[in-house]
């Protein structure tokens, strides 16, 4: 076992670890503190192993763990978020009563957001996704409110249905390839030959849009990240979804042009990358916003990701994950942010007001922070073109919408006015929104390619700038005209889903009464009959 | 054929231990031993041997094992028979049995002479019973010594299934008693037929013998069209669900794990040994249309039930439905137990008893310790029996198909030849029903995870008694362990085949 | 007309009657007694069986006769716990009538 394997291997046992330790009483009782080391060897792998890989069983088993460049990024920015959520959970929920049973649904659910940027076999990467699919359903409900427990049910009912989407797409995908349990390289190489190419493409995407968020089948978002406790959200919003990006990043075909589901991923990720913004504004909660701003941003990434996939340009993985490193950290500091200005009098919340204000239009491409950084990126693939246009476009609605993020979380009001938030608060937070930025350009150069000068250059300055003067003039018009947005219930379509519902339980109802009907002695008699009889004449025919 | 292989006395001792066992328990007030269960458990220790050691010398000798009753060779005489099949089914009965032993013995370990002794007597000696002629069943060569097989093992299942008493359960056991009969009857019909053609009813005999006319084809449709019966499969599953709901936990689990399973083993062997090739694929969609059926009627009826047990019962209709989907998946021409459709068929069947009697067993500890077993009721049950929701949940991974378990495992074989064979309208029936599986399940435990709004009143369960069904629970899901090809040890002995 | 036709015929008549009364009877009892006609119809047809099977040079081949008679000792051990469950559960309901203060039902089910 080489050096690197081994740090892959922790990464993976240490949350694992952690849980099954939590069945001794002198653990469990000390768990929540620990929470922060959990993701601590990740970090570590992520830095010292990119490149290293191990085989944890062998053929036909063949569970093998690998770290590619793409998922050393994922995987380093989620172990910092984890560590600082962690941290940050450590305060906030310094009096939960339940928060035991919360640290171990966190750490699966950890475990799992992990494991799917380092495993390289297509069983051991269904098994991580789904743990953390599922796992997160018990950070979604654990406040236990109403709210909480309608949302946790619909985020599950989507999770599961994303899982049997994905099922059969690997299905299709590792029955056209090698048989047994093929690793998803191998598996996918053989896809653009597969005679169930556009099924496995369909299946695929829907089945990691919908981790991502992609429009229609994002409506868990807005209502799954409002209920969770704060450093829930943060991981949930910044880490989570990025299973579904690592996902499309490992499973769709670069290496060959796929014209079609290329620029059907950069239509879908476009029209959500502005819907998301669409809905956001008319949203009077922080939290409901920032979950419409993720919803935008991963449309943003789909839309690179599927560029990539038009072009068969394998970079673009990078790139993609160079930008999701992006939002993963500045969406984890935004959440942390809310319930830091939450706790912060207005006395002492200027200087928090900025930070938030940095980060918050930096998802819009602030010059200098690592948004305008990613946008930068996301301009190679993306191009001029009309696709190009508009996904420039899109950063003046994220302006738009953060700015209306913005005034609401300044009007949050706290307890007293000269209160102040914790160090146990304003440390992760400040911590993970210092490392946005120095994320955003230690690594510029490796994603990209390019000097991070060239970042600097006075034409990408004003790229970046103009949309965020277009999105403030935006918001000005849009305050000073006066027009009243409609108000639009978090998760939107979701409320049209439950119209559906009386459908639903009619198909209930008829199973009932025609098992009911089917359960009469002398209906199921004549049904034994009639089976015989069929099975009789069906048998005497040919094959 | 007709050779007896050194270790055929096994497959005796595996028929005739349990049947020791039942008669010591009818001696066993002279030998001064008081408590049926004392020697039920030591019976279940050598019958698990025995299994065991089947399986052991299966796997080292890679051929069948043979035993030929009597001396006497087919097509006159009987045969027993193990091959890899057998020796995964009778492992998987040993393994559930012996769980369901050790569960029990809290609750039938008085004497016959105290209150309840009568009823502690009749649970062991007809578990005793039904193992018996459940490891007949899988080692049976001969149709008629089948069919004796089957009845055996619905005699010992029918009272258990009243085993309380009550009105409702004797009614669900009489209901239960006479569908199988005449599923019996048909059966016997179908045999009759084939004698009537052949000769013989030796099943090796019959494989080289059977030609394709109307009288084989008329004789196999009423012995599957039985068998169907007895196996509950959609729609003749009317006598289900009240005698599963109905049974103590542990017999439940037999019945749900095990019972079901026996006629679904006699309709495979029917279809790929004596069935001529190549079997027909109008008849196989008959079979994969009402297993289809089963899935998506019987799974939304597990859904709404407002009763722990009548909900897994329903689940138990719902996944007999996937084991029917096989014949279709495996394609003609090749050996099927080469065929990944026949290693997730079997998969499935296996790691369904597994998660099966988990649930059964952690419902009736569930139940137990709230006093009800109604759903809209369970909060405060992840409590007062936290090992037993925990054993339910891993039971729930296996039967939605999620990872790690061997259901998953099963579904992904299942779908995988599904698609191979171009079906599919299969692999979407498969999806969905893992779907509503998930909901079925997760709604049981999303009740049972939550705090109770009022303070419940509880019975404590010893914690001991919880360790059966997690046992059984992690069975199922180390089952999702088993490498996704087809498995070797399914294939032993079924190419020797004469 | 070879007495063996004539027994056939005869052995599925038995199982029609049989068939259609434990599918049509919604009484227990009458259901117990059709499956023992059903039974005996089909013990019947090994009968013929056994009959057809003579070809071998002997008056009539034994095994069905074998068979038949586990089948019959089947068939009756089935009976004989179709009746006991009867039996309770008759006792039981007449138990539950009379503790609901009601007229015994003469019909008894």
């Amino acid at each position: 076992m080489t050096p690197a394997g081994a740090l892959l291997a922790a990464a993976l046992a240490t949350p694992l670890a952690f849980v099954a330790l939590c069945l001794l009483p002198g653990f469990r009782r000390r768990v929540f503190d620990l929470l922060p080391l959990a993701p601590l060897p990740a970090l570590v792998a992520a830095v010292a192993a990119p490149g290293g890989s191990l085989l944890l069983a062998p053929a036909p088993m063949r569970l093998v763990l690998a770290l590619d460049e793409p998922g050393a990024m994922l995987l380093g920015g989620a172990a910092l978020l984890w560590a600082a959520a962690g941290l940050y959970a450590r305060t906030y929920m310094a009096t939960d009563p339940t928060r035991i049973g919360f640290a171990v649904w966190w750490l699966l659910t950890l475990a799992g957001s992990l494991g799917v940027f380092i495993v390289a076999d297509m069983t051991s990467f269904y098994l991580m996704f789904s743990l953390v699919s599922l796992a997160a359903y018990g950070l979604v409900a654990h406040e236990g409110t109403p709210r909480a427990e309608s949302a946790s049910l619909i985020y599950m009912a989507l999770a599961v249905l994303g899982e049997a989407f994905l099922l059969l797409g690997f299905v299709l995908l590792a029955t056209a390839g090698p048989t047994g349990n093929p690793l998803i390289a191998d598996a996918v190489a053989s896809l653009p030959a597969s005679p169930w190419r556009d099924a496995t493409l369909a299946l695929l995407i829907l089945g990691f849009g919908l981790k991502m968020g992609l429009v229609p089948l994002h409506v868990w978002m807005p209502l799954a990240h409002p209920v969770a406790p704060m450093p829930a959200s943060a991981v949930l919003s910044g880490i989570i979804v990025k299973a579904g990006v690592i996902g499309l990043v490992r499973f769709l075909p670069f290496d060959q042009p796929a014209a079609d589901w290329g620029t059907a991923l950069i239509v879908l990720g476009l029209f959500t990358a502005y819907y998301g913004v669409a809905i956001g504004i008319t949203q009077s909660h922080p939290k409901t916003v920032l979950a419409y701003s993720t919803v935008s941003q991963m449309g943003l990434v789909a839309a690179i990701i599927g560029a990539g996939l038009e072009l068969g340009a394998a970079g673009v993985s990078r790139l993609a994950a160079y930008y999701a490193l992006h939002h993963m950290l500045v969406k984890g500091a935004l959440f942390m942010g809310v319930g830091v200005m939450a706790a912060t009098g207005a006395r002492h919340r200027t200087l928090a007001l900025g930070v938030m204000a940095v980060m918050a239009l930096s998802l819009a491409g602030l010059p200098l922070t690592s948004g305008a950084l990613a946008k930068y990126a996301a301009k190679g693939p993306l191009g001029d073109g009309l696709a190009g246009t508009l996904a420039a476009l899109s950063a003046a609605g994220s302006a738009l919408l953060m700015l209306h993020f913005l005034r609401l979380v300044a009007k949050t009001a706290p307890v007293r006015a000269d209160a102040v938030a914790g160090w146990g608060l304003r440390a992760p937070w400040l911590a993970t929104a210092a490392a946005s930025l120095f994320a955003g350009w230690m690594l510029f150069a490796p994603a990209i390619g390019y000097a991070p000068a060239s970042a600097l250059a006075p034409a990408a300055l004003w790229d970046a700038t103009w949309p965020l003067l277009l999105g403030g003039l935006l918001a000005f018009g849009l305050a000073r005209s006066g027009i009243g947005l409609p108000k639009i219930p978090e998760g939107d379509v979701a409320a049209l889903a439950m119209c559906a519902l009386p459908a639903v339980r009619r198909i209930g109802d008829g199973a009932e009464r025609l098992d009911a009907a089917l359960r009469r002695w002398p209906v199921a008699g004549l049904a034994l009959m009639a089976i015989v009889l069929i099975l009789g004449a069906t048998l005497g025919t040919a094959r | 054929m007709g050779m007896a292989t050194t270790t055929g006395p096994l497959l005796v001792l595996a028929v005739v231990v349990p049947v020791i066992g039942m008669l010591a328990l009818l001696v066993m007030p002279f030998l001064g031993i008081r408590r049926p269960a004392t020697v039920a458990l030591a019976v279940v220790a050598v019958g698990v041997a025995i299994a065991s050691a089947i399986g052991i010398d299966l796997v080292r000798s890679k051929e069948a094992i043979v035993y030929v009753v009597g001396g006497w060779a087919p097509p006159l005489g009987l045969q027993l028979r193990a091959d890899g099949l057998s020796g995964v089914m009778m492992a998987m009965a040993a393994l559930v049995i012996a769980a369901v032993a050790l569960y029990a013995r809290p609750q039938f370990d008085m004497a016959e002479d105290a209150p309840g002794g009568r009823r502690a007597f009749a649970f062991w000696s007809l578990l005793m019973g039904l193992w018996s002629a459940l490891n007949l069943v899988f080692l049976g060569e001969d149709l008629f010594n089948l069919f004796v097989a089957l009845e055996l093992l619905t005699f010992a299942a029918v009272p258990l299934v009243c085993l309380d008493g009550k009105a409702e359960t004797i009614e669900a056991a009489l209901r239960y008693l006479v569908f199988a009969l005449i599923g019996s009857a048909l059966y016997l019909l179908g045999t009759a037929i084939l004698y009537g053609q052949y000769g013989t009813l030796d099943i090796g005999t019959l494989h080289g013998r059977a030609s394709a006319n109307l009288a084989t084809h008329a004789a196999i449709a009423l012995m599957i069209g039985g068998l169907m019966a007895k196996a509950a499969l959609f729609p003749l599953h009317l006598w289900l669900p009240p005698a599963h709901a109905g049974a103590p936990a542990p017999a439940s689990a037999v019945l749900s794990a095990l019972v079901v399973k026996a006629p679904f083993f006699i309709i495979l062997r029917l279809w790929f040994d004596v069935l001529p090739e190549p079997p027909s694929e109008a008849a196989a969609r008959v079979l994969a249309l009402l297993g289809a059926a089963a899935i998506l009627v019987c799974s939304v009826v597990a859904l709404r039930q407002r009763r722990l047990k009548l909900m897994i019962a329903y689940s138990t209709v719902a996944q007999i439905g996937y084991l029917f989907l096989m014949f279709i998946l495996i394609e003609p021409g090749v050996a099927p137990w080469t065929t990944i459709g026949w290693t997730g068929g079997m998969l499935q069947l296996i790691s369904h008893a597994l998660a099966k009697a988990a649930m059964f067993l952690a419902a009736g500890l569930i139940a137990e310790a709230l006093g009800h077993d109604r759903i809209a009721d369970l909060a405060g049950a992840g409590r007062t029996v936290p090992v037993s929701v925990f054993a339910f949940g891993l039971a729930g991974l296996s039967l939605m198909g999620l990872p790690p378990s061997g259901g998953f495992i099963a579904k992904l074989l299942l779908l995988n030849a599904a698609i191979l064979s171009g079906a599919w309208w299969v692999a979407i029936v498969i999806s969905v029903g893992g779907l509503l599986a998930a909901a079925y399940v997760a709604r049981v435990l999303k009740r049972a995870m939550a705090a109770p709004a009022t303070a419940i009143e509880t019975r404590a369960v010893a914690r001991e008694r919880e360790w059966p069904a997690l046992g059984l629970a992690l069975c199922a899901v180390a089952l999702g362990f088993v490498p996704l090809q087809p498995l070797d040890m399914l294939a032993i002995g079924r190419g020797a085949l004469p | 007309m070879t007495g063996a036709s004539l027994f056939g015929l005869a052995a599925c008549v038995l199982i029609g009657l049989g068939l259609y009364g434990v599918l049509a009877h919604a009484a227990p009892l009458r259901r117990v007694l059709s499956f023992n006609l059903l039974g005996a119809g089909v013990f019947l047809l090994f009968g013929v069986a056994a009959r057809r099977g003579a070809a071998a040079g002997l008056p009539g081949d034994p095994v069905p006769q074998a068979l038949v008679i586990t089948g019959i000792v089947v068939a009756f051990a089935a009976t004989a716990l179709a009746l006991m469950l009867l039996r309770r559960l008759t006792a039981l309901r007449a138990a539950e009538r009379a503790a609901d203060g009601l007229r015994d039902d003469p019909k008894g089910r």
